[in-house]
Parts: C-alpha cells; sequence; structure tokens
C-alpha cells in the first residue's frame, strides 16, 4: 500500500566559482624563512627571508633585507651568512660536527631577534636513481633507500634546465645602431633556461618494511612541452627531514596543494621551530632542518620520446626589409625596436628585419652560454 | 469546560446503549423534508418507525425541519435536525423519545448506579446526547459507539484503579501504531503507545470514554465499562482527507502534555511529504528541518544536534546501531522509506534507557508488516530502485516485512563539473526483513536483519566500500497488563575498506570495522496512573579493529601494519519514574550507571610525565593481557525532567541530563567521512562527558491547532576531541600524541510555531544555537588559538526553516518552504608567502571567519486524482522546483594552488534552480 514512486525529470549542475575572500584589511607582515642548513661541509647554504605580504597586494616578493643570519651549533660554533642580493644569505664555509646540533639565529635590520630551535644533522642516503618513463606526458621518478632505516622522511626538490632555439638563426645584432656580426658568445639562437621546482615534495617509507622510496614521481612535463624540444636536464637535490620538519611541510602542502575534495581535512596551523624571542606569538613561517645534501642529474633527448612535436618559439613572425643606405649600409635604421636585423639581402640591396621575438632566444629567460655540464 | 466533558461523556455512553437496541431492529428513515413544520415531521416518524414521541408542543411549533435522509438511524437524524438549536432529546429503551428544550431528560438510571451510588463518573446529573457522536463518519460507527465491557463484573466494586492495557493496530494492515494518544479528559489522564503499539493505562472502575489520537489516522473514541483489569485493542483507520496535507499532524495537546521534552516524533507519512531534490523520501533530510538541527552542508552525511557533533547521536533502526547513515555521499540516508514506520529524535530529555552519546538518540523504527493480506510495493526512480514486500507467514500471528533497494548513480557523478567527480563511479545497496511473530497474547517475537553497502571510486583512483550488517532479535513478554518487559539480543557491524591499486609500489588495501554485541532488558511497569517505572539493564561488547594496512600484489613494498584491536565493554544499568504529582504537575525522574572497561589484550605506551605525549617523550609501554581490564570508567548518569501545567493550553518543562560517550570517531573533516576511524576510550582518551539543561514553554491556541513553543538549553562538553596541526588518524598507532583534549559550551534558545490544521498549515522554526571549543589539555604541547574558545566547525548561530502548505480544494495543494542558515566557520587565508617555489598562503586562526550564509527556497505543487476511497489505484501529480532562487549556496570554499598561485573556489552542489515532476501510484 506504498506510494509508487516515479521520478519523470529533473536536473542537477553542480557549480565551482572562484571565491575572492573578503579583503582583510590588517596587514600581516611576518618573518618567512626558506633553506636548510647544509650538512656537506664546505658546499653553499643559503638562507632566503621575506615577509608575508597581504592577499590583495600585487608585488611579488617582500624580501627582508639587512638582516643578520648566523648558524649557531650547541658546541659554541657560530657561521655568519653573507648577504647576497634579493633577501638570500648565503656561506660556503660551513664545517658542521655530523653528530652536534645547530640552530638559526636572525637579528632583522630593525633589531627584532629570531631563533631556531636546535636540530640535528641528518645524513641523506643517495638518490639510486633517477629514471624517466612517458606514456604521453614524460614523467620523472626517483628511488632511493637508507640501508641504516634512518632517514624515513624524504624531501626533494629540482632544478631543470632545456635547451631551445629561437625560430630563426641571424648573425647579426645592433649595437649604437651599427650592425655588428655575432660569434659563439654572444649568439641568441641557442639558449638553455634552468627553472626551479615550485612544489614541495615530499615522500616517507615510515609505513614500509624497509627505509626505500622507488618509483616516486618529482616532476611532469605535458606532451610536446617546448621542454625537451631539444635536450632536458633535470638536477634533483634530494634532503632527509626530521619528523618535525616533514609534519610542518606536509601541513604546508596539503593547506595549499590537497584542499578542495569532500573528504578533506581542513588547514591546520602551522607551528613552525622559529620563535621572534620578543613576541612568542607572533607567526613565523619555516622550518629550519640540517642535513647533508644528494644530487643526480638525468639527460633527456628529444630524439628518444615518441610524439613529440613542441609548437613553434613564436608563430608571428613578420618580416620587412628596410632599404640600403648609401652612405653606410651597416647602419641599421628601422625606428621599431621590436625588429632586429635578420641577413642582408644583395639582390634588392637592402636588409631583411623580423621580430626580435623570432630571433633572439634570450627574451624568453633562457642564456646563451651552454652550461659546463651540458 | 470541565463539566461540559463530563456530561458529554455521559451522553456518549446513553446514547450508544440506545444504539444497541436500535441495531436489532429496522429504525432507519429514508425521507426528505424541505421546511416541514416540526408536527408534520414527528408524525411521518411515528408512522416510519416504531418511535413515540414526547414533547411540548409550545417549545416546538414554530420549529421548521429541512432535512434529506437516507437510510439514517433515527437518533442520527434527530441530531443532525437538532443542531444548532436549544432542542435536545433522548430515547429510552421502549422507544420513546423525548424531545425538550435547554435540558434533556434522562431516560435511565447510570449502570453501576445500584452497586456504587452516586460514582464521579456515573453521575446523576442530566444526560445530553452528544449530537457529534452521532453523525460522525459511518466508518467505523460499531466501536466507536459500542460500550467495551472489560474485566469481570463481579471483580469487585469502589473505586480502586485497574489497569487497562492493549495494543494499537492500523485497521486495514493490522500494523501496531506507535506514539499513539490515549486521553481521558475528565481524568486529565493521557498516555502514548509504545513502539510496538501498546499501551497500558490505569483508571478508576466505572464508565469511560477514551479519547483517542495518533497523527495520519482519524480520531476516535472508545467506550468502556471497566471491571476489573483487562485488554482493550483499539484498531484505527487511516485518515483519509489528511494525504494532502503536507504538514506533521501532531497529537493535539501532545505538545504540552507530554512529559518528555525535546521530543519529535515524525510519522512516515509526515517524511514523505516534505519534497526531496531526488523524489525519494528521505528520512535525515527532514529530521534536518527541525529546530536545533543542522548540517554542515547539502549532500553531507550525518547531522548535528544543538551543537554537538556527528558522532554524538545514537541512529537506532529497531534498536540495531548504523554507524554510517547515509549512501552516496548523504544524498541517500541508508533507511528504505518504504519500511520506516516512525522516527524520533530525542535532543533535550534523553530517556535513561538509552547512553553512550552526547547530543541525541535518533530512533527509527520499521513496520511490523500487513497482518492481514500479502501487499508490496516497488518503485523506479532516476537514481534507485526498490522494491518492498510484506504480508502474514501465518495470518493475524506472524507477519514479515522485507525491502530491498539498490542504486544506478553512476550518471550523476558525470554530471558533476569537477573531474574529480566525473572520473569517479558510486553505487549502493541496502536490504532489510523484519519478521513479527505473536505466540500469544503475553509473548512476541520479533527479528530484525538489515545490511547496507556502499562503493564508489574517486578519480579513477582510490576506491572505498562500506556498509553496515545487523541483526537483532527482541522477546516481549506481558507478565500482566501493569508491568511487560523486553529482552533484545543483537549483533552490529560497521566497516570500511580503502583500496588503490595505480602505483603497483604503492597499491594498498586498508580496512576497518566495528562488531558489537548487544544484550538488553527493559521493563515498564505501571502500578497506578500516578507512577511508571522503566528499569532495566543492557550490556554492549565493542570489537574495533581500528585499521588494517595490507600489501596489494606482489610488487607492493607496503609494509602489512594493522593497529591493535581494541576491545571495551559498555555496561549500564537504569531506573526511572515518571510521577504525576497532580494534574499539573509531573516528574520523570530517571538515573542511569554507566560502566566501561576498555580491555586487553592491548599495548598501553607510558608517556614521560608532565611532558607533551609525542613520540619523543614515549618512555615504556605496558601489556596487558586478554580479558584483563586496561581502564574502567564508571559514571552515573542523571536525566530528570519536570512539567508544570500552567493551564490546559501551556505548559512549563525543564530538564536536566548528563551524558557519557565511550566511542568516539576521529574526523578532522566537517561530514561523517566514510574513512572515519571510531576510537574506543582508554587510558589516555577520556569518556566525552555531556551536561544540558534544558527550560521550555509550550502554548497552545485556537482549540490546540496552532502549538508555539520555545526551548532554551546550555550545555557543556568535556573531553571532546579535537586535533593537532597535520593529525594524522588513519594508521596510528599512537593516536593520543594527536589528539587535543578539549572543552565545549553550547546555548541555544529554539521557536516553534505550527499550525496543525486548516486550508494553511505548516511551521516556522527559528533556532539561535551557539557551540565553542577550546583546547584544555597541557600535555598536548600545543593549543588552538592559544587556548581561547573558537567555534566549531558546524556552529551555525541563526538557523530557520519554514514549511507551509496551502489546500485550495481536496485535489489541489501548493507546499512552499524556505530555509535560512548562518554560514558554517572557516579557517579563511589570511596572507601570502614564497616558499618552496610557490606562493603559499597564511591561514587565519581556527575558524575565525564564516562561509556565505545558506538560503534555499523550495516550491511544490501537488494535484490529487479523484477522492473515490475504494478504487484501485490513487494517482497524484506533484511540480515543484528545488532552490527556487537559483542560490549557489556554497557546500565549501577552499583555496588551491594552481600554476603556482593561490586561487580560492567556493562549491555548490546545487547551483540553479533544479525542477522535478513526481507521478505517483499507491496501491
Amino acid at each position: 500500500m506504498l506510494p509508487y514512486l516515479l521520478v519523470i525529470g529533473f536536473a542537477l549542475y553542480g557549480c565551482k566559482q572562484v571565491y575572492e575572500p573578503p579583503a582583510i584589511k590588517a596587514t600581516h607582515n611576518y618573518l618567512v624563512v626558506e633553506g636548510i642548513i647544509n650538512g656537506t661541509n664546505d658546499s653553499r647554504t643559503e638562507i632566503r627571508l621575506s615577509r608575508t605580504r597581504n592577499l590583495t597586494d600585487t608585488f611579488l616578493v617582500q624580501a627582508e633585507l639587512g638582516a643578520r643570519i648566523t648558524i649557531q651549533g650547541k658546541n659554541g660554533s657560530s657561521y655568519l651568512l653573507q648577504e647576497a642580493a634579493n633577501g638570500l644569505y648565503a656561506t660556503d664555509h660551513l664545517a658542521l660536527d655530523q653528530n652536534g646540533l645547530y640552530r638559526l639565529e636572525i637579528v632583522t635590520a630593525d633589531g627584532t631577534r629570531f631563533s631556531s630551535q636546535y636540530v640535528p644533522v641528518k645524513q641523506t642516503p643517495p638518490v639510486d636513481s633517477l629514471t624517466w618513463t612517458q606514456d604521453k606526458d614524460v614523467s620523472i621518478y626517483v628511488a632511493t633507500h637508507d640501508p641504516g632505516n634512518k632517514s624515513i622522511y624524504y624531501q626533494w626538490d629540482f632544478e631543470e634546465t632545456f635547451e631551445y632555439t629561437a625560430t630563426y638563426k641571424t648573425i647579426l645584432g645592433v649595437k649604437d645602431g651599427l650592425i655588428f656580426f655575432r660569434d659563439t658568445t654572444n649568439q641568441i639562437y641557442t639558449c638553455w633556461k634552468t627553472e626551479h621546482s615550485t612544489d614541495l615534495n615530499l615522500a616517507s617509507s615510515l609505513n614500509l618494511s624497509e627505509d626505500r622510496i622507488s618509483h616516486h614521481q618529482v616532476q611532469v612535463i605535458p606532451q610536446n612541452s617546448d621542454k625537451i624540444g631539444i635536450r632536458y636536464s633535470i638536477l634533483v637535490r634530494q634532503y632527509a627531514l626530521t619528523e618535525e620538519a616533514y609534519r610542518y611541510f606536509q601541513v604546508l602542502q596539503k593547506n595549499t596543494q590537497q584542499l578542495g575534495t569532500l573528504f578533506d581535512a581542513q588547514p591546520s596551523q602551522l607551528k613552525s621551530n622559529i620563535i621572534n624571542e620578543s613576541n612568542t606569538s607572533e607567526p613565523v613561517i619555516g622550518y629550519v632542518s640540517a642535513a647533508t645534501i644528494q644530487n643526480k642529474r638525468l639527460f633527456i633527448e628529444n630524439g628518444n620520446l615518441s610524439n613529440w612535436l613542441p609548437l613553434p618559439n613564436e608563430q608571428f613572425c613578420k618580416q620587412e626589409i628596410i632599404p640600403q643606405d648609401p652612405d653606410n649600409f651597416l647602419i641599421y635604421k628601422n625606428p621599431d625596436t621590436s625588429f632586429a636585423p635578420w641577413y642582408f639581402v644583395t639582390a634588392g640591396s637592402g636588409i631583411v628585419i623580423n621580430k626580435r621575438s623570432c630571433l633572439d632566444c634570450t627574451l624568453k629567460g633562457g642564456v646563451n652560454q651552454r652550461p659546463s655540464y651540458w | 469546560m470541565k463539566r461540559r466533558i463530563r456530561i458529554s461523556i455521559l451522553a456518549g455512553i446513553l446514547l450508544i446503549t440506545s444504539f444497541q437496541m436500535l441495531h436489532a431492529q429496522d429504525s432507519t428513515v429514508t425521507a426528505s423534508y424541505e421546511n416541514t413544520p416540526f408536527l408534520k415531521f414527528i408524525e411521518d416518524l411515528e408512522a416510519k418507525t416504531a418511535f413515540h414521541f414526547y414533547f411540548k408542543s409550545s417549545d416546538l411549533d414554530s420549529f421548521r425541519v429541512t432535512a434529506r435522509a437516507d437510510a439514517i438511524a433515527l437518533p442520527d437524524l434527530l441530531a443532525m435536525v437538532f443542531r444548532g438549536t436549544a432542542y435536545q432529546f433522548s430515547i429510552d429503551a421502549e422507544k420513546n423519545v423525548y424531545i425538550t428544550k435547554g435540558q434533556p431528560i434522562q431516560t435511565t438510571l447510570p449502570e453501576d448506579f445500584f452497586k456504587t451510588g452516586m460514582t464521579d463518573v456515573a453521575g446523576t446529573r442530566p444526560v445530553v446526547p452528544v449530537t457529534e457522536t452521532t453523525s460522525k463518519a459511518r466508518i467505523r460507527t460499531s466501536d466507536e459507539n459500542r460500550l467495551f465491557e472489560i474485566g469481570n463484573k463481579g471483580a469487585g466494586s469502589g473505586k480502586e484503579k485497574v489497569t487497562l492495557s492493549g495494543y494499537f493496530r492500523d485497521l486495514k494492515s493490522g500494523e501496531p501504531i506507535s506514539g499513539a494518544a490515549i486521553y481521558v479528559d475528565s481524568l486529565s489522564l493521557s498516555v502514548l503507545s509504545d513502539q510496538y503499539g501498546y499501551y497500558a493505562l490505569t483508571l478508576p472502575r466505572g464508565r469511560h470514554q477514551l479519547q483517542i489520537s495518533s497523527i495520519g489516522m482519524k480520531n476516535e473514541r472508545r467506550q468502556l465499562m471497566l471491571y476489573s483489569e483487562g485488554r482493550l485493542n483499539i484498531e484505527l483507520t487511516e485518515y483519509i482527507p489528511s494525504l494532502k496535507e503536507v504538514v506533521v499532524v501532531a497529537e493535539r495537546n501532545s505538545n504540552t502534555r507530554a512529559l518528555t521534552m525535546g521530543t519529535t516524533r515524525l510519522s512516515i507519512k509526515t517524511i514523505k511529504q516534505v519534497p526531496v531534490v531526488f523524489g525519494e523520501a528521505d528520512v535525515l533530510k527532514v529530521v534536518l528541518t527541525l529546530p536545533g538541527v543542522t548540517s554542515v552542508g547539502e549532500a553531507t552525511t550525518g547531522f548535528n544536534v544543538r551543537g554537538g557533533s556527528t558522532d554524538q547521536n545514537l541512529i537506532l533502526f529497531n534498536d540495531a546501531t548504523i554507524y554510517n547513515p547515509s549512501h552516496l555521499f548523504g544524498f541517500f540516508s541508508a533507511f528504505n522509506p518504504d519500511v520506516v514506520k516512525s522516527v524520533e529524535l530525542y535532543k533535550s530529555a534523553i530517556p535513561e534507557k538509552y547512553g553512550g552519546r552526547l547530543s541525541s538518540v535518533l530512533d527509527v523504527t520499521t513496520k511490523e508488516g500487513n497482518s492481514k493480506k500479502f501487499s508490496g510495493s516497488a518503485g523506479i526512480g532516476p537514481l534507485t530502485s526498490k522494491l518492498e514486500l510484506e504480508g502474514p507467514i501465518i495470518k493475524d500471528k506472524t507477519t514479515f516485512v522485507a525491502s530491498a533497494r539498490s542504486s544506478y548513480s553512476d550518471w550523476l557523478l558525470k554530471k558533476i563539473p569537477n573531474s574529480s567527480y566525473s572520473n569517479s563511479s558510486a553505487s549502493f545497496y541496502d536490504a532489510d526483513l523484519h519478521i513479527t511473530h505473536a505466540a500469544n497474547a503475553k509473548n512476541t517475537v520479533y527479528l530484525n536483519a538489515y545490511i547496507s553497502s556502499d562503493r564508489f571510486r574517486l578519480n579513477n583512483d582510490t576506491s572505498y566500500r562500506y556498509g553496515n550488517k545487523s541483526f537483532n532479535g527482541k522477546w516481549k513478554h506481558n507478565f500482566n497488563s501493569r508491568f511487560f518487559g523486553i529482552v533484545t539480543v543483537g549483533t552490529d557491524h560497521y566497516d570500511y575498506r580503502v583500496s588503490s591499486e595505480q602505483n603497483p609500489v604503492n597499491a594498498y588495501k586498508l580496512s576497518f570495522s566495528i562488531q558489537q554485541y548487544n544484550g538488553r532488558a527493559d521493563f515498564t511497569f505501571t502500578p497506578s496512573s500516578k507512577h511508571a517505572f522503566r528499569f532495566g539493564l543492557s550490556s554492549t561488547l565493542y570489537q574495533l579493529h581500528p585499521g588494517n594496512l595490507d600489501p596489494v600484489g606482489s610488487q607492493s613494498l607496503v609494509f602489512p601494519d594493522q593497529v591493535p584491536h581494541e576491545q571495551g565493554l559498555e555496561s549500564a544499568v537504569y531506573l526511572g519514574d515518571q510521577y504525576s504529582v497532580s494534574d499539573r504537575f509531573s516528574i520523570n525522574a530517571g538515573l542511569r550507571y554507566s560502566v566501561f572497561n576498555n580491555r586487553g589484550p592491548q599495548t598501553t605506551y607510558i608517556y614521560a610525565d608532565g611532558l607533551p605525549r609525542d613520540k619523543t617523550t614515549l618512555i615504556d609501554s605496558v601489556s596487558y593481557k586478554k580479558g584483563s581490564v586496561v581502564k574502567t570508567y564508571a559514571n552515573p548518569e542523571i536525566r530528570v525532567g519536570l512539567r508544570y501545567s500552567l493551564s490546559d493550553n501551556a505548559s512549563v518543562k525543564i530538564s536536566y541530563n548528563t551524558l557519557r560517550q565511550y566511542i568516539h570517531s576521529l574526523s578532522n573533516t566537517n561530514a561523517i567521512s566514510p574513512t572515519d576511524v571510531w576510537k574506543l576510550s582508554d587510558t589516555y582518551i577520556r569518556p566525552q562527558e555531556g551536561e544540558q539543561w534544558s527550560l521550555g514553554f509550550y502554548q497552545n491556541f485556537q482549540s490546540n491547532t496552532i502549538e508555539t513553543s520555545l526551548e532554551v538549553y546550555y550545555k557543556r562538553i568535556k573531553h571532546y576531541l579535537d586535533y593537532k596541526s597535520g593529525a594524522k588518524l588513519i594508521m596510528n598507532h599512537y593516536i593520543e600524541t594527536d589528539i587535543i583534549n578539549s572543552e565545549g559550551r553550547g546555548y541555544g534558545a529554539e521557536l516553534l510555531i505550527k499550525k496543525t490544521s486548516g486550508k494553511l498549515n505548516g511551521w516556522i522554526s527559528y533556532t539561535y544555537s551557539r557551540i565553542e571549543l577550546h583546547s584544555a589539555d597541557p600535555l598536548a604541547g600545543e593549543s588552538i588559538n592559544e587556548g581561547r574558545y573558537y567555534p566549531a566547525n558546524y556552529d551555525k548561530p541563526h538557523s530557520a526553516n519554514f514549511l507551509g502548505n496551502y489546500k485550495f480544494s481536496h485535489r489541489y495543494s501548493l507546499s512552499f518552504g524556505v530555509t535560512y542558515s548562518t554560514g558554517r566557520p572557516i579557517t579563511l587565508p589570511i596572507a601570502l608567502f614564497d616558499l618552496g617555489g610557490s606562493q603559499r598562503v597564511l591561514y587565519s586562526d581556527r575558524n575565525q571567519y564564516r562561509i556565505p550564509d545558506y538560503f534555499r527556497a523550495d516550491l511544490s505543487f501537488m494535484i490529487e486524482g479523484n477522492h473515490k476511497v475504494n478504487q484501485k489505484t490513487h494517482n497524484s501529480w506533484s511540480f515543484g522546483a528545488y532552490n527556487l532562487t537559483g542560490r549557489k549556496n556554497p557546500y565549501s570554499i577552499y583555496f588551491i594552488e594552481e600554476n603556482g598561485k593561490i586561487k580560492g573556489y567556493k562549491l555548490s552542489i546545487f547551483g540553479s534552480v533544479i525542477p522535478f515532476v513526481t507521478y505517483n501510484i499507491r496501491f
């Protein structure tokens, strides 16, 4: 005797919209500390200081300048970092006791003192292999293991370099209105561009029977990307982390990279191991760790890939001919600086120019000098 | 007021005695009178029947009669004719009819006149026949007007009280009716039937008139002559016109009279009348429209009652504990509406019989099945199909109800414009069987079995499965009409399994399960109309497998891991009494004493004294053998409620409750998630303690057709579980190191105005409620928002619901619903910074901001077929629109990094108007 139910029609529309949070007026100007104390002696340690900025701020980086950073050992040793540009502080001269405990002390230009907890120097095992596979996209994987079962928590970052060319090759250049011939020191046809990883990459072997990371993906290059138009190289750096540092970066990663599905956790707070000594409740962002660093480099040639057809660098190359100057045909007179000389034509007695973006690979951010490892 | 009622009862009784004689002979009248002078009318009647009429002609000579009678009994005809006039009539055994103006003639002495002298009930006042009685619909005239003689005539005399008991059943299907009310107005007495339809009522000997009402059933009355203890089974018929009302028709007066406060009962009829998005009646969706009940959003599982978390609700399905009450991300509730009989939600005065959860008890009961004939129903919907069968196995003795439901909902996910859903699949089924065997008048046996299962795979990767399984048997024994008991034994099971096989090296499966064995005995003893004692004991053995992680395939390097199993025994004894001190004042007092033992085998880690619990402060471990007690918690729980009637239409109620919860879900998310782990209290996880004070004021207006209530409450929660930053809740052997022992406080007010009848009916409710938490755990090592109070994830201060129904006619009606609530709290990003090559977000204090408010309006228009009761099928159409304003209510707001930039998104589940058309066939 129950209703016999038949729904004839209905529609369902889910909806995802961009949400701009209401402007948050109070300024949140907290110190951000990034970098790792490099436990491999006499290799470079870089610490970058910056400040948080409000969501509505338009500038990209607010570097913290004029600070004094020291690495202090519990045994009383102390190393001062030199300030480089843009909030980067570095040193190449550390001699750390691998069993010692170290901390970072930062005194900002306004005299505020920040200090981290003491951290041990974690010994990072070597990278066992760095491999790639192609299934449309190219994926790059890292593998490592620690026979001593001590590392357990790992972080990777990388630096990728790729070779590319301008659309057309020219041997001409312009300096002070005069055309000159380029050679290998100032060629602009082949460039090498280096980019850094933009994600935190973490893994742990905590629940595995041995301390082994196998086939952990560090990078994916989408099919037909011009990164592997000619030749590509990636340098992966591996760090062993303490459990606390791993947790800290895991939360950081979760808060920004993993939110959004129905069952994900709410954002939770970050608890740094750095404090402002005069105001301990002020948030400080970053987590100081110390570890030896292991690297591995991999090359991929375009010829080793299948179905990989990078788009031309510049699709709208437009050429023109400028009449030859009777007095000095080496003077380049075109007023439009978005053009550059390409080649001379003898038949029509003129100079062929083309869009600079079609001739100069450095406009895309690469350098024209072959890297030493290439 | 009172006097009139009493007189009516007597009159009714008298009339019935007359009726019994009339039935013996032909006494109906078929005639038509058009402005006929009264004398002519009488002459005609005397000619057509054997009755003789006596009256004063000066009183009646100017009275003219207009009436049409088609085989109408004479008293009915007279009642019809005299309605609205001052004339009264009485009929004696010799078929003499006495017509008077004002006072009627008394034609007999009271039945027990010579035995008891002048009793309170069968008094000697002049008797007035009540015209209403005779003019009522015919269907059940025989029972309504029969005098039921109960007990042994010679059993005794005097005013001593005896107990009347019996069952309420549906006349058509033989189904028991729970929550039906009997009132004896002359004594200001009322009782409700229990979930088996059983009632017991203590009355003085003598004549009584019982008023009977139940949701969706026709109001009836019974005349009875009570000699000694006895039984009266009452069969009610469906109130047919109410089918078109989209409204909860509660028992009149029951909100001011019922002793328990903060209790809401919904019949399946009510539930089926509330429009829902997929056209399938849904128990939980209707519960969400009640004051004090909220959820974190659409399409989420679980609900929050008065600021309680989702794991603080005890959800019972025929006494089986259901751990996950939803299918398909919460689009459906786990209860097949075709077998559900009623739903009861206790949110403030929780009877001492129940325990183990802090916030509420949701008691879902099923039908017992048609005891007269086989019947069934089937449904095909856009997402599910279902089949329900019921009927007698042994006629009038053994009945069964069985149902099954299955989904084909994958296409729905494909419609969601988010690749993580469109690359997903989901399906579910549930099935249940209920058998009732009435061995004899004293013994009834019930068997219930339930199974549900859900599977889904998100984004072609991880697949999830979860399910509930329950089986229980109940034996109800009536020792005598004042004393009965129910013994229940059963087992409940909940489990889930998550697996991923995308990367052969990391391929895993993760499983979790809870198995519980329950035994309980509950007794009710009603020694007199003043007292109703309830007592009993219960015991639940829990076996938890908090997590098994296993590798899948030979390549998998996943290390098999198992979080040690947990065992616990929760036992309780309780005693309660409902004591009616006077007509106006009654007390409901109960004490429950609960004991929880966490039992071995178990390994408990020991942490350095006074230091934050952390793996670095773990110094030792202690092993407990199988069966040994690891930790015991014992607590008395107090349940007290008072009711004081200010007048016939108004009352004040106060209740105080303390509760304990020994099993907790570990959840970092807003809603119940299929991967939530449940955890028993142990050495470190203390039982959650709840305490609630409630005060309510109830007032009815306009003959109880408008009910209003205002309830305020304050509650405190101790040992609430919140989590440290980045806490890992699954496969955690050291869960105590990730938990922050928190305290909560909640307070609120609930206002409800309900119009129960009339062309326009419905309800409007407003709830103000707050729930705030703060970290109170020196051993956590960190505190959220520096230990200050912060709103819980589901804190929604304002919420309002309106549901209205307007009946244009019996065939057309319109219903309109509006829901509003404050957006739930959210932790918002407040600043940006660069780290690890990306721009990242710094979040505000926990739950410092709120998502936009929730608002939704729904409209539906119903067209009924014709109203002939006896046709084979009944058809109806309903058209409507869900989310009429097309508001994009945010389900969630989240921030995600895309190409090195942080972007905020607002996700709405239903982002536009959703029209629906439903065609119903009842057979």
